[in-house]
């Protein structure tokens, strides 16, 4: 039983965070629960899930202030480290991007880079930016969600990060859309970024070469 | 004398078709020989331990220890081998990451020996032979692997030809952190402040930092030193310490199994022997429905076998270098060598 609610669904059993599926009030909601972890210490697990709790309730609304379609955060229950927040309805992008016609995948690709940018701009990294993570509502609208390894920063490393991951799943699953995707995601992240992104481009060629971060994309789900 | 020469020469008819080859180790503190066949059999372990009398590794003074030992070593480990030097199919060192003075006297002496006996000469990577070594005596196949000792901490995978990075320290590492911290408070290195911190009677908070997959040692060691100096017990400081460090391995560990849906988790390096890190990993896969393989002590720590397993697994493949090539590599990444060999 949570706080609002019994849950109808577990949505994802992640490595650090259950997802469940609630009614409440007739909206529908996930609630992101931090499950207690028996092999450390109680007081150090107390914790570290209520400090992230706090982290990432924080990041997503301040996401929220710069204008970044995200969820929208109903409660938090740092006593059971539970974030209560909007369940967006829609499809994972990459599940989508494959069957999509080259007019509305330049459409989405562009919205996913203004919604890059705004996020960036706004000192924010999201720390997991992959197709899994972007989720795509029947008017083609795209959301960021699972800001669990955001963190607030300005270091230009950590935006090229985000941008790298998003490649690099890119490459995996839909090589063959690749280029086109990331060429009008770009140009929409130079809309909010300016000539920042060239910095950013900079960096992203030097995490390339160093060969790092390609394990991420072993993600099962 | 003869009779030895007649064992020689059976064991040598029974294993026809098998290669042996000789491996250096010789990355940091310990300078160690080892000589394994191709069917996995390690016939000779030798390794000695540079133990400075105060303080931590000084490069220069643990080479020069290394080239002192080093003749008794591989003596005694061709004698206990049983086999003769013309016998060996080839010479494998570590080629890195490591201490520039110690990886530099132990490609040294395997350059001479190559050369001298015109056998190949293999480059091995420290890390990569450490993974290897686990796979070998332990049994699991396709683990997540946590490799934790006093210049590494990392956690890799397999997948696309190579063991992959997906989390590493961003500072010192694991083993790093709690030798300085009981160097510093006096009692010694690991095992020490392990030992100590079963005496604990309160839990001291000290900064947790995993970022990510990423974990970081450095703030964690100076807020302990800190604590020490502000009057808090030893035991508890040693407690709160080990059980911080060995909980962010954990967590980083426990996101790789999640991510790649694989079931093994082995553990190797130094800090491997470490019960208490066995103890909490075991929690976690049980939770998870994976299994922890943790090697046995007498290859947790660097040793000569490893190489020497490994410079078999890269003989198999013609993965052998010529003496112009064999620079060491002191910042070598654990991703640069292709596992040609994974099955």
């Amino acid at each position: 039983m949570l706080r609002l609610g019994e849950p109808t669904a577990i949505i994802r059993l992640g490595a650090e965070a259950t997802i469940y599926a609630l009614n409440w009030n007739g909206m529908e909601l996930i609630a992101k629960r931090r499950v207690p972890k028996s092999y450390r210490h109680p007081l150090l697990d107390k914790e570290i899930r209520m400090q992230r709790t706090v982290s990432e309730a924080r990041i997503i609304s301040e996401a929220k202030k710069y204008g970044v379609a995200c969820p929208v955060i109903i409660l938090v229950d740092l006593e059971d480290a539970t974030i209560y927040m909007q369940r967006i309805r829609g499809i994972e992008a990459r599940d989508i991007i494959g069957n999509l016609n080259q007019e509305d995948l330049s459409k989405l690709a562009r919205r996913v880079g203004v919604l890059t940018g705004m996020l960036h701009n706004g000192g924010i990294a999201h720390g997991d930016l992959t197709l899994s993570n972007v989720i795509v509502d029947e008017q083609m609208n795209p959301y960021l969600v699972d800001f669990g390894l955001a963190t607030f920063t300005k270091d230009i490393e950590e935006f090229a990060v985000d941008i790298h991951l998003l490649d690099r799943s890119l490459q995996s699953t839909h090589y063959n859309v690749k280029d086109g995707f990331m060429q009008c995601f770009l140009e929409g992240y130079r809309t909010v970024m300016g000539d920042m992104l060239n910095d950013v481009l900079k960096k992203v060629k030097d995490i390339e070469s160093r060969g790092r971060y390609v394990e991420r994309e072993m993600r099962k789900r | 004398m003869i009779s030895t020469l007649i064992i020689i020469f059976f064991e040598r008819r029974l294993r026809e078709g098998t290669k042996i080859v000789l491996g250096i180790e010789s990355t940091a503190h310990t300078f160690g020989v080892g000589i394994v066949s191709s069917d996995g059999r390690i016939l000779a372990n030798e390794n000695k331990v540079y133990r400075p009398s105060k303080g931590g590794i000084h490069p220069r003074e643990a080479a020069q220890h290394h080239s002192r030992v080093a003749p008794e070593i591989l003596r005694t480990s061709i004698s206990k081998a049983g086999v003769s030097l013309s016998e060996l199919d080839g010479i494998a060192f570590s080629v890195g990451p490591g201490l520039g003075p110690c990886l530099r006297t132990g490609a040294t002496i395997a350059r001479t020996l190559a050369l001298s006996l015109n056998k190949p000469l293999i480059a091995v990577n420290h890390g990569v032979a450490h993974i290897e070594i686990g796979r070998l005596v332990t049994g699991c196949r396709d683990p997540v692997v946590l490799y934790v000792a006093g210049g590494n901490t990392l956690v890799a995978a397999f997948n696309a030809g190579r063991y992959r990075i997906f989390g590493e320290t961003l500072d010192i590492a694991a083993g790093n952190c709690l030798d300085t911290f009981g160097i510093k408070a006096g009692i010694g290195p690991m095992p020490m402040p392990e030992v100590v911190a079963e005496k604990a009677k309160s839990f001291v908070q000290l900064p947790y930092a995993v970022k990510g997959m990423d974990v970081s040692f450095s703030g964690l060691l100076t807020a302990a030193l800190l604590k020490l100096k502000q009057g808090v017990a030893l035991e508890d400081v040693c407690y709160g310490l080990t059980e911080t460090v060995y909980s962010m391995l954990t967590e980083v560990t426990e996101r790789a199994v999640a991510y790649t849906a694989k079931n093994e988790i082995l553990v190797v390096g130094g800090l491997a022997r470490s019960k208490r890190l066995k103890g909490m990993l075991d929690t976690m896969a049980r939770e998870r429905g994976a299994k922890v393989y943790t090697i046995p002590d007498e290859y947790a720590g660097d040793n000569g076998a490893m190489i020497a397993w490994n410079g078999i697994l890269h003989l198999m493949f013609g993965m052998v270098v010529d003496v112009e090539d064999s620079r060491i590599k002191p910042r070598m990444r654990i991703d640069e060598t292709e596992v040609r060999w994974f099955r």
